[in-house]
């Protein structure tokens, strides 16, 4: 039992840190803990979705489900889009409010925007798509049992596979590209960053990208391995800020472990309390880190 | 529509604003609290609900009869129950405001908003404790056998709710107004400042979280021995959202405001559900509320925005909340 | 300001109680229903058909030669809402009665806060909690409570004679944490261990969740040769869906909820082939054909889903009641629903013709009993009514009923259970 609730750990877990890299990125260089982070996901899954819709008609060009996954090239396509759409909506939200706000009033008033916007933009999901869910496949994937009686969704084996490769990427592009580099400075040291010479607008501009296409990623694999509904970010919203604050806000790899601190947490906790009691042990690891450790794993001293 | 008006009608729409008084009243109370966090300290809580269940469920266990397998029932005066509550409150927003005051603010939000989930779950869940999802029924309400006949006793309660704000009102205005009070603007507009002056910030803001909490609490306790009973039902995260519209619209850091935006904002939600009900196409009534959320949303979005004070905003004082420019400059009221 | 002072000098005085009489046409019946928010799908369909039942009613007349006018007001699932809906359509409208609301968690509160206290009868289509019964019993209610649905006694006697009739032994139980999912789970573990059988695991799980995958992990241990599913069709589709794909048995006995194509869509038929499920049943009466051939005419659909038939009967008794009542007021609409249900009542039918014929009975004095859409309802003394159930399963893409169990075989399998 207990190797079947650590598969499921890591696997859940690993979609959390794809979201919460983006989210501890904004917390570090905007300096403000964006409650609307979390509908970026369901913004992206449903993205998706909507794509899949209209790529139905082109099954023959871009064939069916592949092996044994429930999704074929089409879901692939459909998850760079929700990336682009995503990051883009998310660099419009900061024009229109985020950045009004940053030239003018103190950050609290930004985190509270912030929860202002997460509303807007599930219900305005909610009211287009209904409350009803939606899947990317009805086809019911069977488990495959796996060494140590563990079972596996194949769905969930690519999840992790594609979850690694973009951290790979991600760590590429912060550390041997341009702007890339030029985002650490900012999360390291704003002010000697400002005085070299670094462009802080582009840095916050790619710091939206990034953080959009990471929740949009995150929210199509989520989607991939449940369902969509409304409240898919939602749901996810104190797993996401546990994994930050559990890794250190601004820590890439920080959020990665939190991530799958925070899913391993959540399954194995099932078999001392009641399932009905899970969600809140994000908001005890919250608590527990910030007693014992407050700048996280891996954060440096604030 | 009514031709004659009646004494029956008369006595209707009394009975009625009595009772809307009451409830637009005890959410005035929580949104004094939260005033007292977010208007003057700058201490953004985003799980009030979660302190007014506290508050509620604190004295719904203490004042409740006797019941089979459930801890409490110790049938206990209204005022020891309402005062239990308030501790109980107290003491969670101890427990989230020493692990996260003394570092980021923004560690609150995410704390506060924590609890509340987690204290969602407690009441869903500990069925010894809370009920579960049959909540505690059949709550004594304050001095029912001496009071004869429901208007009169909503009157009394009304009666009764007014003095508690009235206590709070004045308890609060003179707070703000002491040195206190003005330690905590100081502190929200500047605290390395404020600290340099050897004032302890984290001291000082926890005491003002703790205190706007315990109001939460109090506003939950008003409520259950109003209702006469409580479930998990009662406080939806939905609440949280309201609380918060009617501090913005009424304005924040002007205690005035934040009773006037508990009026207003309760008229509009209780009279736009009504609205929805009737003027909305059939096809979209079930998302009704979810139009009702935008419309709040988007106005609260607007209201920080383009006016940022509300409808009665923090008077004489130039504040980083609501100045439009970004001037640190701090000015005493007196 | 002077409408107040006269308030107050009426209220010192003493000399105009709430409970007045309604007099003037027309006459108004009060409805609180979620239109809006988690039940609003529900709740529209359900104060639809309410209203169908209330222009019917028109139709034959009205209640005491006025028309009736049916107020709905949106709960939006909220209790607080829910309770000032109540307090201005009794305060404000002046209502005499009021039908609703869905949820228990919000008609509770409109019981204790507002019905009882203005002396008004408080009927639901929907609320299925023990609460209700025990608050009547300790006398709280004082007789104003009343509910067109049956507890969920029943319902967990038939999920335990499903289980025990396909032959499990094993049983996993997975509900959903409200109090009709846990009375429903903790009252099944009893009656299928009265009848042989055992329960691996009983596991509750929270509403709208993303994911049930920990729930349903739990809920394997124990290796369960079936389980009972106690959920809301949104929710029941992704516990079973991830129930299966984890490798889960396909013997599912499930309740009356997941008797939806929205469930059985989401699944899929090809996976759903072993289900079997109960259901409250309309009794195979004349009055039941009835109400489901005007229901058709009317909404061009048959009346399938949650509280369509008790929101019905709900309204038809309250506005028999008050046709029966010499002065229209909260006390005499609760006694009169006694007397329109009386068991050596002369039957009434739905429909115009029946409304007619109820009412010149009513006319002649006598007392009737109303068998409606629900069969004929019958309250006990807390206000609480039983009906008799069937059993059905998926067939290809529609349900099929296997078998009728009436009201004397249900209440014989109660008592076996109760003994």
């Amino acid at each position: 039992m207990i190797f079947q609730h650590l598969a499921d750990g890591i696997l859940t877990g690993a979609i959390v840190s794809l979201g919460a890299i983006g989210l501890s990125l904004t917390m570090r260089i905007l300096k403000f803990a964006n409650f609307s982070h979390a509908e970026l996901l369901t913004l992206g899954a449903y993205v998706a979705f909507v794509f899949l819709i209209f790529a139905k008609s082109m099954d023959d060009v871009l064939g069916g489900a592949i092996g044994p996954f429930s999704f074929g090239l089409s879901l692939i396509i459909a998850a760079v889009l929700a990336g682009g759409f995503t990051a883009l909506v998310a660099l419009l939200i900061d024009r229109l409010v985020f950045s009004r706000l940053r030239a003018r009033a103190g950050h609290m008033t930004l985190v509270f925007a912030s929860f202002g916007i997460a509303l807007l933009v599930r219900n305005l999901i909610l009211i287009g798509f209904g409350p009803d869910p939606y899947y990317y496949s009805r086809t019911l994937q069977k488990a495959i049992r796996m060494p140590g009686d563990i079972l596996v969704m194949p769905d969930q084996i690519f999840v992790l596979g594609l979850t690694i490769v973009l951290v790979i990427c991600l760590h590429l592009f912060l550390t041997r590209s341009r702007a890339g580099i030029a985002m650490r400075g900012v999360a390291e040291n704003p002010s000697l960053a400002s005085a070299c010479g670094i462009d802080v607008d582009a840095v916050i501009r790619w710091t939206w990208i990034l953080g959009g296409v990471g929740a949009a990623v995150a929210g199509v694999l989520y989607g991939l391995t449940v369902q969509l509904r409304p409240e898919l970010g939602f749901s996810l919203l104190l797993p996401l800020f546990a994994a930050v604050i559990l890794g250190g806000t601004g820590s890439m790899y920080g959020a990665v472990v939190g991530g799958l601190i925070v899913g391993l947490a959540e399954n194995l906790s099932v078999m001392v309390i009641p399932a009905s009691y899970k969600p809140a042990i994000p908001f005890l690891l919250i608590l527990l880190i910030l007693y014992v450790r407050p700048k996280g794993l891996f954060g440096d001293a604030k | 529509m009514r031709s004659d008006w009646g004494v029956h009608e008369v006595i209707g729409f009394f009975s009625y604003f009595v009772f809307f008084m009451i409830i637009a009243l005890i959410f005035g109370i929580a949104v004094l609290g939260l005033n007292l966090q977010w208007g003057f300290t700058g201490l953004f809580n985003a799980g009030v609900v979660g302190f007014m269940a506290v508050g509620g469920y604190g004295t719904a266990i203490l004042i409740g009869r006797e019941r089979d397998a459930i801890i409490g029932g110790f049938e206990l005066p209204f005022a020891i129950g309402l005062a239990g509550g308030m501790i109980a409150s107290g003491i969670a927003a101890i427990i989230v405001g020493l692990a996260t005051l003394r570092l980021r603010e923004e560690y609150l939000a995410v704390a506060t908003f924590g609890i509340a989930v987690s204290i969602q779950l407690v009441a869903l869940n500990a069925e010894w404790l809370t009920g579960g999802t049959l909540g505690l029924i059949g709550l004594p309400r304050p001095l029912q056998t001496w009071i004869d006949g429901p208007l009169a006793y909503n009157c009394f309660y009304l009666a009764l709710v007014i003095t508690v704000v009235a206590i709070v009102y004045i308890g609060l205005e003179r707070m703000v107004r002491s040195p206190w009070g003005r330690t905590l603007k100081a502190i929200r507009e500047d605290e390395t400042a404020a600290a340099s002056l050897g004032k302890n910030p984290t001291r000082i803001r926890l005491e003002a979280f703790v205190l706007g909490s315990m109001l939460m609490g109090l506003a939950g306790g008003l409520y259950v021995g109003f209702i006469g009973y409580v479930g998990p039902f009662d406080f939806q995260p939905i609440v949280t959202f309201q609380i918060w519209a009617m501090l913005i619209v009424g304005g924040s850091a002007n205690n005035r405001g934040a009773l006037l935006g508990a009026l207003i904002v309760w008229g509009i939600w209780t009279s736009s559900g009504y609205l929805v009900s009737n003027l909305v196409p059939a096809t979209y009534q079930t998302q009704g509320g979810a139009l009702q959320v935008i419309l709040i949303g988007l106005l609260l979005v607007l209201i920080l925005l383009y006016r940022p004070r509300g409808l009665i905003g923090e008077e004489d004082h130039v504040s980083l909340h609501a100045a439009a420019g970004s001037s640190r400059t701090f000015k005493e009221s007196s | 300001m002077r409408s107040l002072l006269l308030a107050a000098a009426a209220l010192g005085l003493g000399v105009v109680s709430q409970a007045d009489a309604q007099e003037s046409c027309p006459i108004k019946l009060g409805v609180v229903l979620p239109a809006s928010g988690p039940m609003g799908q529900v709740g529209e369909r359900i104060a639809e058909t309410g209203q169908f039942a209330a222009d019917l009613f028109n139709e034959a007349g009205g209640v005491k030669g006025c028309e009736v006018e049916y107020l709905l007001r949106d709960t939006q699932g909220q209790p607080t809402v829910g309770v000032d809906a109540a307090k201005s359509l009794i305060d404000v409208e002046g209502v005499q009665a009021l039908i609703g609301a869905v949820s228990s968690g919000v008609s509770l509160p409109i019981l204790t806060s507002v019905a009882v206290p203005a002396r008004i009868p408080q009927v639901s289509c929907c609320s299925s909690s023990p609460s209700f019964t025990e608050l009547a019993q300790s006398g709280e209610t004082d007789g104003y409570w009343f509910r067109t649905y049956a507890t969920s006694r029943t319902q967990a006697a038939m999920g335990a004679l499903l289980t025990s009739e396909q032959g499990r032994e094993k049983t996993a139980v997975i509900y959903v944490n409200t109090d009709f999912g846990v009375n429903l789970a903790k009252q099944y573990k009893k009656d299928i261990e009265k009848l042989g059988g055992t329960v691996t695991a009983m596991v509750a799980y929270n509403e709208s969740q993303q994911s049930y995958r920990a729930e349903v992990t739990s809920a394997l241990d124990g290796d369960p040769d079936s389980l009972f599913l106690v959920a809301f069709p949104v929710d029941g589709a992704t516990i079973t869906r991830e129930w299966l794909s984890l490798g889960g048995t396909s013997n599912l006995i499930v309740n009356n909820s997941l008797r939806s194509g929205d469930y059985l869509e989401a699944v899929g038929p090809e996976n759903l082939a072993d289900l079997v499920g109960y259901d409250s049943a309309q009794p195979r009466t004349e009055s039941v054909a009835t109400f489901n051939s005007l229901f058709e005419e009317r909404f061009a659909g048959p009346p399938d889903g949650p509280g369509l038939h008790s929101v019905f009967d709900a309204v038809n008794v309250v506005l028999l009641a008050m046709e029966a009542s010499d002065e229209i007021t909260g006390a005499a609409i609760r006694d009169n629903i006694r007397n329109v249900t009386s068991p050596d009542g002369v039957e009434v039918y739905p429909g115009v013709d029946g409304i007619k014929e109820a009412k010149a009975l009513l006319a002649e004095g006598k007392t009737i009993r109303y068998v409606g859409a629900t069969g004929p309802l019958q309250f006990d003394q807390w206000g609480d009514v039983s009906a008799p159930k069937l059993t059905w399963r998926f067939e290809g893409d529609k349900n099929v009923e296997i078998k009728y169990y009436p009201l004397d075989e249900v209440d014989a399998l109660i008592q076996k259970l109760d003994n």
